[in-house]
């Protein structure tokens, strides 16, 4: 049964993107049949511009993805090992940047970090006499800063389920022989988070392969180039989906080699196993005056993850328009227009309808899947089943509108197109890389021992799975379920040639603000989804008891 | 699409007169940069061509009354457009009060998505939608010989003019600045002077190897000038300013009134008018003469509705049309309705707006783009 889980969810994954994939050879500019060719990929491995935008691009991706995913581990770390005063707080505040999304944050970036108009360059120059900019959006290491922050979320959720449920007798045993506890934390606590760790870097990388709005917002004005907009370029210029794909299909190779150095390091999994048939309880760490540092660190990473942001976002939409004069008379010449437009939008109500309903179902679904499908691969003995190690991850390899078109192709014609149903398989085959990645890193954690104790008294697959694997994965399903439901309440890039006349999705509307560059309207839509989510988590959390996997 | 290819594109009221205008496309009178956004109601107040106006109002009428019976058989339109969703929603709200039976949905994205999920479907064979309201995308899905030719009954009014798709609203591209940060005196007296050294710093370019405003521009000023040298000249002189491009035409002009730049090359007009009515410290050089792009109505060649997006085309173009498009801030495409928008209005009586109308670059602007500003930009 798991087996045929898995298969169809990969069947429903490859699908698509074998579609894409075939059209490469068959297709050139939309709308011309050319028959099979190879121009596409000649075109692309005779471009001389590749290797400079690859080494962009890796640099961007890599430092992103190391940023991000190395505050989320240390936020993770803190929030389930240490003894940080205000635990409640400590716990939340983590959570409430994941709420923000990107794009949002990229443009309060931009106003904060620009050269010359910039918030804080324009503050160094008022109260500190310094004339030249300090800060620079428009750079490498602008790009990494806020594509970076973006990532954390990502590393917090996958590495704190690892951290709670880890037997502290190996981190005794260290105590014990003598050790220091910086020392324990760097010799067998941090190791022993590698897997989910590298899944959950891995995942962050290749998010900022093909990353855009960060590039195109930030780096096209620096003269920085990475290799996804030559697919943008093929879409948008040439509106040639084979050659698109044809570039996509560089970013599967480095995939499929980011993949490939993962696999290798994770194959010895049991290594790795921190939750075995012992029982135990997780042990908090005293970490003595330094727990005001690590107080204080939580509180700087809600400050630039969300709070200053939000603050930015929220001046933005209520001044008349934005440059450093203006903001800083807030709030003498505040208005409340905008918020007057977005409330009248003609899509705000059903769209957002239509997309709570969608995103709750499928961070449901894609989670399940996910699990199974990891299940499937490191708990049965079916043959081959690494094959879906690889499809599992693969959506993450194309642009979502490469993507998109494969499934746009799959479903035309059929009573599916043009219905929320399509929409609802594009979010589950685009998410999906989450839910897996984020099951197969907590998965490796549970050492075999404790399957292996129901095999041998005779349990079948849905025991071991729902009574054993299931229970045992609580915290980080409840992360992952968090996780999928903001992304895709909040997705635009799949949900464009998803939907169709009459049937709207609230992100791709409201977030259309960003898009036509009406940024007061934007900010305005955006404090109003962040205040209605922010209130939604808070509520959870405090009335309903909810985990979040804390 | 020989048709297509070898259409007559003729500027009804702008072209002859364009390739007229003074060298360099500079305007005499230098002194009138600073615009101010004239009112509605004093604009409205001038009078078009009273004949050609009465023509167009009886064409529609009689090709209204023919289509609109049919139309209301069909009950439904589909459009694809790239315009903002509030202004869809005015647009085809006033065009269903107009012609009750006929119920209107929309479905909105950017060019690039517009072009894949129209050509997507088309090659699919699917009859999914009737029209597509844009600028960049009806020229390229018409070269994929999915629009059906359809000329306008009201074509001797219009701007620019396609005897394939009806020229239902225009892009107008201004030389918006930041008046905190530039006097009227100095800034640039033509696109070409934007180019001139001394505005390396302080212009916010866009990127010209994209299908955006500044390519369509180059290829307006290439048709016009009719001078390669003068054109490659203006391209390596853009090139030695070594300033930053941008890829969103949108985030651009924002920094420009950030204070972050203060020439924006180029704004659209409807996004300038927008903001100076808003009280935003920017406005646009009267002087130098707006590059004017078709936004066209293109009809699907499988338009289950196909009377239904004549119709819409048809009553786009008309005075009731025009007005619900100018109520939106959109720009208008008749010579001769008068919004604060029009070409009159905005830049002045007599003034000579530079049309884009070459079919190469509308249809394959990556081709266009790599023959004859590649080679120079690099």
């Amino acid at each position: 049964m798991p087996l045929v889980v898995s298969a169809i969810a990969a069947a429903a994954i490859i699908t698509p993107v074998l579609v894409v994939i075939w059209r490469s050879f068959t297709t050139g500019r939309l709308g011309f049949n050319v028959g099979l060719h190879l121009t596409n990929y000649l075109r692309v491995f005779g471009d001389k511009d590749i290797m400079a935008m690859l080494g962009n691009s890796v640099v961007y991706a890599g430092g992103s993805a190391l940023l991000g995913t190395g505050v989320g581990a240390l936020l993770a770390w803190i929030v389930a090992r240490t003894n940080t005063p205000g635990k409640t707080l400590v716990e939340l505040l983590p959570l409430y940047p994941i709420l923000m999304p990107p794009i949002m944050k990229n443009i309060a970036w931009i106003l904060l970090l620009a050269p010359r108009s910039g918030i804080l360059n324009g503050m160094m120059q008022q109260f500190f006499g310094i004339e030249t900019p300090i800060f620079n959006a428009f750079s490498m290491s602008g790009m990494i800063w806020v594509f970076g922050l973006a990532c954390v979320p990502l590393g917090y959720l996958f590495l704190l389920p690892v951290f709670l449920s880890f037997d502290p007798s190996l981190e005794e045993s260290a105590y014990i022989a003598g050790s220091k506890p910086v020392h324990t934390m760097l010799k067998i606590t941090f190791p022993l988070a590698v897997p989910a760790f590298l899944s959950a870097f891995v995942l962050n990388f290749l998010r900022g392969l093909r990353s855009f709005e960060t590039p195109v917002l930030q780096g096209t004005p620096g003269n920085i180039k990475v290799f996804v907009s030559r697919v943008y370029d093929s879409m948008a210029l040439e509106f040639n989906t084979g050659l698109a794909t044809a570039y996509s299909v560089v970013l599967v190779a480095l995939s499929v080699i980011t993949l490939y150095f993962y696999v290798r390091s994770t194959r010895f999994s049991e290594r790795y196993a921190t939750i075995t048939g012992k029982g135990y309880r997780v042990k908090v760490i005293d970490i003595g005056p330094w727990k005001y540092l690590t107080f204080f660190l939580v509180f700087i990473y809600f400050l630039v993850g969300i709070a200053i942001p939000f603050i930015v976002l929220i001046v933005v939409s209520m001044i008349p328009y934005f440059d450093y004069d203006t903001f800083m008379k807030f709030p003498t010449n505040a208005v409340l227009t905008n918020y007057y437009t977005v409330m009248r939008h003609p899509s705000f109500v059903t769209g957002f309808y239509n997309s709570l309903v969608l995103s709750v179902t499928i961070a449901l679904v894609t989670v399940m899947a996910g699990i199974v499908m990891a299940f499937t691969i490191y708990r049965t003995r079916a043959s081959g089943t690494k094959i879906f190690e690889f499809i599992g991850t693969l959506p993450l390899a194309f642009p979502p509108l490469v993507l998109s078109v494969g499934l746009v192709i799959i479903f035309l014609g059929t009573p599916l197109y043009n219905s929320l149903w399509a929409l609802g398989i594009g979010l589950f085959v685009a998410y999906f890389p989450y839910a897996f990645r984020n099951a197969s890193g907590s998965i490796v954690n549970i050492h075999k021992e404790l399957d292996e104790a129901a095999w041998v008294h005779g349990a079948r697959w849905r025991h071991v799975f729902f009574k054993i694997t299931l229970p045992i994965l609580k915290p980080s399903v409840g992360g992952a379920l968090f996780y999928i439901f903001i992304e895709a309440i909040r997705n635009v890039d799949v949900a464009v040639l998803l939907t169709s006349p009459g049937k709207e999705y609230g992100p791709v509307t409201l977030f259309e603000y960003f898009r036509v560059g009406q940024w007061a309207e934007a900010a305005a839509g955006g404090v109003i989804y962040l205040v209605v989510l922010i209130a939604a988590v808070s509520v959870a959390k405090f009335a309903f008891k909810m985990k979040f996997s804390l | 699409m020989a048709v297509v290819l070898f259409a007559t594109i003729f500027v009804a009221a702008a072209a002859p007169a364009a390739e007229k205008a003074p060298t360099n496309e500079q305007s005499k009178d230098a002194a009138k940069p600073a615009a101010k956004a004239p009112s509605k109601e004093q604009v409205r107040k001038e009078a078009g061509s009273a004949s050609a106006t009465a023509a167009a109002a009886k064409a529609f009428e009689k090709v209204s009354a023919e289509l609109y019976p049919k139309a209301k058989q069909e009950g439904n339109l589909i459009v694809y457009s790239v315009w903002d969703v509030e202004h869809l929603k005015v647009i085809t709200d006033a065009f269903m009060k107009r012609y009750p039976g006929i119920k209107a949905t929309y479905w909105q994205g950017r060019n690039p998505e517009i072009v894949t999920r129209a050509l997507t479907e088309f090659q699919g064979g699917q009859p999914s939608w009737d029209v597509v309201l844009s600028d960049n995308a009806p020229p390229v899905i018409r070269a994929a010989g999915a629009i059906m030719n359809y000329e306008t009954v009201q074509k001797d009014v219009l701007y620019l003019h396609d005897p394939t798709m009806p020229t239902v609203s225009l892009q107008v591209q201004a030389l918006a600045y930041n008046t905190k940060k530039m006097k009227p005196a100095d800034l640039p007296k033509s696109w070409e002077d934007v180019a001139n050294p001394k505005y390396k710093g302080l212009v916010a370019l866009d990127d010209p190897m994209r299908a955006g405003p500044l390519s369509s521009q180059l290829s307006g000023l290439k048709t016009l000038w009719k001078d390669d040298s003068r054109f490659n000249n203006f391209v390596k002189a853009l090139k030695a300013l070594n300033v930053p491009v941008h890829q969103s035409t949108s985030a651009m002009f924002r920094l420009v009134i950030s204070g972050e730049y203060s020439i924006c090359m180029p704004a659209l007009l409807h996004d300038v008018f927008e903001e100076m009515h808003k009280g935003t410290p920017v406005n646009y050089n009267k002087a130098v003469p707006p590059v004017v792009f078709p936004r066209q109505a293109g009809i699907y060649v499988k338009a289950p509705d196909p009377n239904a997006a004549k119709l819409f085309a048809e009553w786009l173009i008309s005075e009731e049309g025009q007005k619900a498009i100018d109520s939106v801030g959109r720009e208008t495409s008749r010579n001769d309705f008068k919004s604060h928008t029009s070409i009159e209005a905005a830049f002045g009586k007599g003034t000579k707006p530079i049309p884009v109308t070459d079919q190469n670059f509308l249809e394959d602007p990556k081709k266009w783009l790599d023959a004859n500003v590649k080679p120079i930009w690099g």
